[in-house]
């Protein structure tokens, strides 16, 4: 009996400690001085917290994720800035010329912009950006493929040389994120990989920045967050309630980003959460599910060169036994059915291309005309999904069923993504079908019709189809060097009709991502239709506000 | 003396170990499909720039040419370059492992001080309702994996009755203390910081107890069977019939003997959770070596790969020693074995 009291008593005294210790959790009504930024007595500290799959690299040569993406558009300025339309518009560049011949592009910039150190943002500044992001060859790099040299005219005027012209240049440089020369060399390493300019300042850019955007690094925890202080002396646009704190948490766990909104310690969760999740999340007072498209495509990659996907008519027939509706409304409810490999909102696209549509009766058309008719049996089809990605075994298993229809035998195969990486580098070794996610790089049809079907990208992830067709890449080649932009975007059509004549893909669906977030005290213009179609710049915070007063 | 020359014959032995799982470990990493250089390049960069970036990480030489330099660098504390977080595979461990470590002390105290006190309970009432309970509730701590263990607190503890902290080491509005071990508890108290120490022990509590709770069963049971086959011996029967009070032969007598099985499945379970820990580490949002461990394998980071096993390895070898030690302590006859085979 003393025993039992004396255990329950320790037991009781035990959870009272834990209790009274550890109390409700709950952030202090005013932070400590010298941490919040200088505001009013009344005013508090507004939060915007958003959940990233990590990890996140903040230093623009390196990173070109999501998250990194989203990162940049908060710490950097860029010459231009896009619109919800596609097109850009003036940023740190006032204005800017072209000369005849497409190849020199002068830049007059604005002379009020300042770093995050207080110092003034020059044309030094450019050229450092552009040399350095060329140097290292990683992140948004390949873009500017085309840039022999940049020069510097005056302190607030930037020439761009080009070695050959490049249409979508203006465009791409919504990724030219402009770093101060002067701090990332005096935190540079002598020793590294870049000769005279030893790191050039990577592994110091890896935790801090070098900008002039509206917000600067607070604290950046490599496998945690990324914690971004608004830059008071920001020469942009700040919304009236924008956050005075943006934190990036390197989270997607479902049963972690659940907690934390029921708590109100998450304001926007990520796109990786599963359809039960959101469901989930929307069930919490106040939550609602943002939806928007970055000209993301799911696509079947048919390999053209392999039996039997090597045959015209035996894709045909497969392009048309596929349930597309299917796959929009249950599988990724929310995803736009594809009319073509390219977004239907991008500019660019052929208006005309058929959109994709299940029809049996084509399908068996087709299947007739097709050389392996009769022999099928002896041609199953392997479909190759990525084992990361649960829902695209889904897809792949209906596909499997409505192939079946027709009398196409499939398999069904998954792939961890280190392994569909390395197999679609080979010929050989690439299936006839892999379910693939790919996205456009810049704003424009070409982005995607460069890098999906263009022979440079043949051996990589973003290409099975191994067309390896001089002539497409001729009209690739030549649309991308075109300047004018009518003229750009015709023979951008041009291509897709060609590639609607060979079906080298099953175009399935344009992605519509989903980020549960407090509609109720977050105001997110992406929300309201001001969509930017530019990866990362709807997690602009400077004009998202949040209504702390209202949590 | 005997105690140095034992030191140094297991210090010895662990070298070798360390050498043959070095060799093992980066042959294997070398087997996963992919290549590193691409994959944390991106599939847009130039192929020049790839071939440069392989040049300088030896990926183009043969696979000894690479261990030759590998292992250079690892000797003086160079673990190469990770291309995950694109920097020192060092700087990493550094910066990750004391998280890990932290979580994993607080752990080794939960399931050492639990499992024992329950087994020598369960032993003591064998048969009666308190060893039935602890039996059930082992069988469940052992059956359970951790993660689940960790959604449930998250979800009682953080959510339900919202008293402890969801994510990461500390609470957003504190500043970090000077790293000094790495490990925010100590750091904090070393610099006075009070508050900061009191938060980051309350972030450590969930995380700590879901990883000590599947050991604690286990070292339980064992501690129960162990010191219920040892009451059947005769020097308790002895004891008793001195009047020894039961108290005292269960702890002074019965347990030293009865806890060595204990205590060597101890030090592979703490030394485990360095393994096990990523999953826990992930709903926490806890940066850990056992994160940074699996991510580093999905994306074929060579060198972060072979680092992490090697800390892993290391880990191993050194509570090993420790727990040799304690055992030679706890039994005589053991280190009296040893010098006679001397």
């Amino acid at each position: 009996m003393k025993k039992i009291v004396l255990i329950s008593l320790v037991f009781c005294l035990l959870s009272a400690f834990v209790v009274y210790a550890g109390g409700k959790q709950e952030e202090p009504a005013k932070p400590a001085a010298e941490e919040a930024p200088a505001m009013e007595a009344e005013e508090v500290v507004r939060e915007l917290r958003v959940t990233f799959s990590w990890p996140t690299y903040i230093d623009p040569a390196v990173g070109s994720d999501f998250s990194s993406s989203s990162s940049f558009v908060n710490l950097y300025d860029t010459l231009v800035y896009p619109t919800p339309d596609g097109g850009v518009k003036p940023n740190v560049a006032e204005s800017w010329e072209t000369s005849a011949d497409g190849l020199t592009w002068t830049f007059n910039l604005r002379k009020d912009v300042k770093f995050h150190d207080g110092s003034m943002l020059t044309a030094h500044d450019v050229k450092f950006t552009m040399d350095r992001l060329t140097t290292i060859g990683e992140g948004y790099a390949y873009m500017y493929g085309a840039v022999e040299s940049t020069d510097v005219v005056d302190d607030y005027t930037v020439q761009f040389n080009l070695s050959k012209t490049y249409g979508p240049f203006l465009t791409t440089l919504v990724r030219l994120y402009i770093l101060n020369e002067e701090l990332v060399m005096a935190n540079a390493k002598s020793d590294g990989m870049y000769g005279d300019k030893g790191d050039y300042g990577k592994e110091w850019l890896l935790t801090h920045d070098a900008g002039s955007g509206p917000y600067k690094v607070k604290d950046m925890r490599l496998e945690e967050y990324l914690l971004m202080e608004k830059f008071q002396d920001y020469w942009g646009y700040f919304a009236p309630k924008a956050p005075d704190l943006v934190k990036f948490i390197g989270t997607t766990e479902a049963v972690t980003v659940r907690t934390m909104m029921s708590r109100r310690e998450l304001e926007i969760a990520d796109q990786w959460q599963s359809l039960e999740a959101q469901k989930s999340l929307q069930q919490i007072d106040g939550v609602d599910i943002a939806t928007m498209s970055y000209g993301t495509m799911f696509y079947f990659m048919m390999h053209t060169r392999k039996a039997p996907t090597d045959d015209i008519h035996f894709r045909k027939a497969l392009a048309y036994a596929l349930d597309y509706d299917t796959v929009v409304e249950k599988i990724f409810p929310g995803a736009i059915i594809a009319e073509g490999p390219v977004s239907p909102g991008y500019p660019g696209h052929w208006k005309d291309y058929p959109k994709s549509e299940r029809n049996l009766d084509k399908a068996m058309a087709e299947l007739k005309k097709s050389k392996y008719y009769g022999k099928l049996d002896q041609y199953p089809v392997e479909i190759h999904w990525i084992a990361e990605v649960p829902d695209e075994e889904k897809v792949a298993l209906l596909a499997l069923s409505n192939f079946s229809e027709i009398g196409v035998k499939a398999e069904v195969v998954k792939v961890p993504w280190l392994s569909v990486v390395e197999e679609m580098g080979n010929q050989d070794q690439s299936p006839n079908i892999v379910t693939v996610f790919v996205a456009p790089h810049y704003p424009e049809a070409g982005s995607m019709l460069e890098s999906r079907f263009h022979s440079t990208s043949a051996p990589t992830w973003q290409q099975n189809e191994w067309l390896l067709d001089p002539k497409l890449d001729a009209m690739i080649e030549d649309a991308i060097e075109t300047i004018d932009m009518k003229e750009r975007y015709a023979k951008y059509a041009e291509i897709q009709k060609a590639l609607a004549e060979i079906e080298p893909s099953l175009n399935l669906f344009e992605q519509a991502q989903k980020h549960p977030y407090f509609a109720s005290y977050v105001d997110w213009p992406a929300t309201t239709g001001d969509k930017i179609p530019v990866m990362g710049y709807d997690f602009a915070a400077n004009v998202i506000q949040v209504h702390t007063e209202r949590k | 003396m005997k105690f140095v020359q034992f030191i140094l014959k297991r210090l010895l032995h662990s070298i070798l170990v360390l050498f043959g799982l070095s060799v093992l470990i980066f042959v294997i990493a070398r087997v996963i499909p992919g290549d590193p250089a691409r994959m944390a390049l991106g599939p847009r960069t130039p192929e020049e720039v790839v071939e440069k970036f392989r040049e300088d990480l030896h990926l183009n030489d043969p696979i000894h040419i690479q261990y030759y330099h590998w292992i250079k660098g690892a000797l003086q504390g160079d673990f190469g370059y990770s291309i995950l977080t694109k920097r020192s595979v060092s700087t990493d461990i550094k910066e990750f492992f004391p998280a890990t470590l932290e979580l994993m002390l607080l752990t080794g105290i939960i399931m050492s001080v639990g499992g024992i006190l329950l087994g020598i309970a369960s032993a003591r009432h064998a048969n009666k309702w308190v060893d039935n309970t602890v039996r059930v509730l082992s069988y469940f701590g052992v059956c359970t994996p951790a993660y689940v263990f960790a959604i449930l607190f998250l979800l009682i503890f953080g959510y339900l009755l919202n008293i402890l902290p969801t994510i990461g080491r500390l609470s957003p509005w504190l500043d970090h203390p000077p790293v000094v071990t790495g490990l925010i508890t100590v750091d904090s108290l070393l610099a006075g910081n009070f508050e900061a120490f009191w938060d980051g022990f309350k972030h450590l509590i969930m995380p700590s107890v879901a990883l000590a709770l599947g050991p604690m069963a286990q070292e339980a049971r064992i501690t129960r069977s162990s010191m219920a086959d040892n009451l059947q011996r005769d020097f308790i029967a002895l004891e008793r019939s001195q009047a020894i009070p039961e108290r005292r032969i269960m702890s002074r007598f019965l347990l030293r003997i009865s806890i060595i099985p204990t205590v060597s499945v101890l030090g592979l379970d703490f030394a485990s959770q360095l393994g096990w820990a990523f999953l826990v580490e992930l709903i926490f949002n806890w940066p850990g070596l056992s994160r940074y461990g699996i991510q580093v394998m999905l994306n074929k980071d060579l060198n972060g790969i072979t680092a992490v096993i090697m800390v892993i390895g290391l880990m191993f070898l050194v509570v090993n020693i420790i727990v040799d030690i304690i055992v030679s302590g706890l039994d005589p006859r053991i280190r009296l074995g040893a010098e006679r085979s001397q």
